[in-house]
């Protein structure tokens, strides 16, 4: 394994954990601040009991996603120096917009979020509230717009080398962000909607806790209901840009070697070497179908048009890619489910359907994961794409130290990852019923000492 | 010019992320020599109000160097890797178990692990700081010794500020034995700096004072930091008989520490760490334009939210009421808040 090799798996398992948090964060901030203003305007206590319950795993998260996302910007540097100094110009200011109208929003009102209970009033509660999830959508629009200039380069001059801005406006509106950020935006919130509803649906089955689980279950299922199928379109019209520009992507989730297959492959392990699929398993005609051909003619690129030096690895392309799409599918399926159930008056007591929902917690957030690396692997050989090459955007450091971080990184997030899932399961397992403002001693000591 | 206004910006982050952060990892290393599990848990909250927006001074720190000078990030981090690392190991955990023991009020292993943690972090800045005296091309050889005198020296300035916010923030004995303690590290940390400016000359990066100028500035700003110095020393004394003299440990401590900062920082403008000119570093025209417009125009916006955060959360200690479970009257008054 070369320098380059261990600098990419550390800033995949670091990207990677980072990520998984602002999936379940981004959305939960968004149900917070719906949840605290549904209170706030009707003072129903089931809304603050709601704001309560989700506030506990979103503080976790949050702070888990907020220290782990400092470690991708400080390897933008430390792993990834030539890479920093290059693209330093252009990436170094839309990262530094993100800072300031973001992070530090967020920062300065996550304290009143999650301790303000009883220090503020309830307007300043909603405020704050509002804002957090405002820093979150902005952080998402400023690193999307930062990663899809780095797959379509645009409003950049090459100086030796280096690049530097020439429109600021190209660069931040650049050809893939136009599709990309809706699709990241909407990604975030069905991840939050599966996750809620699958901790809500376990209430259901257990009969513990039904307003509160039906509330939540409801908003969850609905916010599903509206943006999975507008999910598949954004997610098309992604597809449809990086065809045009990013042609070698496109070969490599597609899983063929040679062009004109019209069929779409479902399995497939590729052997990147020997240019083949070493097992492989097809379903006739859908891929001419999902790019709109009912005649069954148009046939796919593969993988073999582009040069072997310019080839991305297929494996994690393919994977990554039938990973998130088949999530995809189940969770429009469930969506659907949950929208008959609801119009025939049974999403409340189909306990077979719940316990679907609760194994399928997970499934946003693994499409995102997917997603990510469909995107990433497949840019390969490219850190900037067609233009700068990942083996010469890596710092030249000593490999004791990278193997070093390595370790330290996977082990810790391993550990952090461990214990949050047990601390998730253990809120869940306590329930909302602590929470509940009508018979917690908070709220009891909170009359007392209104009088 | 705009290289060196963007530079302002940059030293701004250094001087708030030290100062602000400084505190944070300051109590908690502070706690790790408390006893009390319950003030040891009452330290922790203090910070949990906090850590996240005084980190961000961090995050700023280093992407207004990416940003504004993209080879002195793309060197000067490679070249401090290892250091970096274990910071980040630090500030990870440090995080992680504020909102953990938050969320969770029974754990003390997340109370413990906040401490080290703290203590890890602040170790692994003054260290890397140190490295910025072994020249870059020295690829992670540092002078070590040079390195560890600093890690010592952040460490106690942070565990004085450290103590300082707990005499701010608490009364009764918990503030007593800060207000003790946090002379004794004062004392330590004075002396350690003392040591660490004479050590300087014998490094890559020794002081610059060829001119008057600059051994006026270096002077003038020493002359502030030692007024920082003793006016602390003498709060620290009477911080537990006066309303008014518990809060100026911490303002006169950061006053120090930024004058401390800026004295070297004048003998050693415009090199940063050894042999390395930040001037030479500044990225383009049109990235210095929009930066100074686009971020510059922010930073009084984020001084505010900092404020803010800040000012909701003013008074004494309470415990959080955000937890339910635990009403006013199961709240263990620490030490009774003064009225």
């Amino acid at each position: 394994m070369s320098l380059l090799d261990l600098s990419r798996w550390q800033f995949a398992i670091t990207v990677m954990f980072h990520m998984t948090f602002p999936a379940i964060t981004v959305g939960l901030s968004i149900l917070l601040s719906v949840v605290y203003g549904m209170y706030w305007r009707t003072k129903k206590p089931v809304f603050l009991q709601a704001f309560r319950f989700w506030r506990r795993i979103f503080a976790v998260g949050f702070a888990i996603g907020v220290v782990a996302g400092a470690v991708i910007t400080f390897e933008m540097g430390m792993n990834w120096g030539q890479y920093g100094a290059r693209t330093g110009a252009i990436i170094g200011p839309i990262i530094g917009m993100e800072v300031v109208t973001a992070f530090f929003v967020e920062a300065g009102f996550i304290g009143v979020l999650l301790y303000g209970d009883g220090r503020v009033k309830e307007r300043t509660m909603f405020i704050a509230t509002v804002m957090v999830s405002l820093g979150t959508l902005l952080s998402s629009t400023w690193i999307i717009a930062a990663n899809s200039w780095m797959q379509t380069p645009a409003g950049y001059h090459l100086v030796h080398g280096y690049f530097e801005p020439v429109d600021w406006w190209q660069v931040i509106f650049n050809p893939s962000f136009i599709w990309r950020w809706p699709h990241m935006v909407v990604a975030v919130l069905i991840s939050a909607s599966f996750f809620v509803a699958g901790i809500s649906a376990w209430y259901l089955c257990k009969g513990r806790a039904l307003a509160f689980a039906r509330r939540s279950l409801s908003i969850a299922l609905g916010i599903a209901a509206v943006l999975m199928p507008l999910q598949l379109f954004l997610g098309d019209s992604v597809s449809g840009a990086v065809l045009g520009s990013q042609l070698s992507k496109l070969e490599a989730l597609e899983g063929n070697w040679e062009s004109g297959s019209t069929s779409f492959v479902l399995f497939a392990i590729p052997d990147q070497q020997a240019a083949t699929n070493i097992a492989q398993l097809d379903v006739p005609c859908l891929g001419s179908f999902i790019a709109k051909d009912l005649t069954c003619r148009t046939g796919m690129p593969g993988l073999s048009m582009t040069d072997a030096a310019d080839r991305p690895d297929m494996a994690a392309t393919f994977w990554g890619f039938r990973i998130m799409f088949l999530a995809a599918v189940l969770m429009f399926a469930l969506a659907f489910t949950a929208t008959v159930l609801r119009f025939r008056n049974r999403l409340w007591t189909a306990h077979g359907f719940h316990r679907v929902l609760l194994w399928t917690t997970p499934a946003g957030i693994l499409a995102i994961l997917g997603g990510w690396v469909t995107a990433e692997a497949g840019r390969q050989p490219w850190v900037v794409f067609g233009l700068l090459r990942t083996d010469d955007a890596v710092s030249d450091l000593a490999p004791g130290a990278v193997l070093f971080s390595v370790a330290g990184f996977t082990a810790l997030y391993l550990v952090m990852l461990a214990a949050y899932v047990t601390y998730v399961v253990r809120v869940v397992r306590v329930g909302p019923e602590r929470d509940d403002p009508l018979t917690s001693a908070v709220h009891v000591a909170e009359v007392e000492a209104v009088r | 010019m705009m290289p060196t206004l963007w530079f302002c910006v940059v030293l701004l982050s250094f001087l708030m992320y030290v100062v602000l952060d400084g505190y944070d990892l300051g109590v908690g290393m502070a706690s790790l020599v408390e006893r009390r599990p319950d003030r040891r848990r009452a330290m922790l909250e203090e910070v949990a109000v906090a850590w996240d927006g005084n980190e961000t001074w961090l995050i700023l720190l280093g992407v207004s160097l990416w940003a504004g000078f993209p080879t002195a990030f793309g060197t000067l981090l490679p070249h401090l890797y290892v250091p970096l690392v274990v910071m980040l190991f630090g500030l990870i955990v440090r995080g992680v178990s504020v909102e953990m023991a938050s969320q969770v009020p029974e754990s003390s292993g997340w109370v413990s692990a906040f401490g080290w943690a703290s203590l890890v972090a602040a170790g692994a800045q003054g260290f890397a700081l140190g490295a910025l005296a072994s020249p870059v091309e020295a690829r992670g050889g540092y002078a070590a010794w040079f390195a560890v005198l600093c890690a010592v020296l952040l460490a106690l300035a942070y565990t004085a500020a450290g103590y300082a916010h707990v005499v701010r923030k608490f009364t009764g004995e918990l503030q007593a034995a800060a207000a003790a303690r946090g002379r004794t590290s004062l004392i330590a940390g004075v002396l350690l700096f003392v040591v660490v400016v004479s050590a300087m000359q014998a490094t890559a990066a020794p002081l610059n004072l060829t001119t008057s100028a600059r051994v006026g500035a270096f002077t003038g700003f020493l002359l502030f930091a030692a007024a920082g110095v003793v006016t602390a020393l003498v709060a620290f004394g009477t911080a537990t008989r006066s309303a008014a003299a518990e809060k100026l440990p911490a303002t006169a401590l950061a006053v120090a520490v930024v004058a401390g900062v800026l004295a070297l920082l004048a003998g050693r403008y415009p090199m940063v760490g050894a042999g390395f000119d930040l001037a030479s570093a500044a990225g383009p025209h049109a990235t210095m334009t929009f930066l100074l417009v686009g971020v510059g125009l922010n930073i009084p916006l984020v001084l505010g939210y900092n404020l803010f955060a800040h000012h909701v959360f003013r008074e004494k200690a309470v415990r959080h009421g955000h937890l339910p479970d635990e009403g006013p009257s199961t709240r263990p008054s620490l030490e009774g808040r003064r009225r």
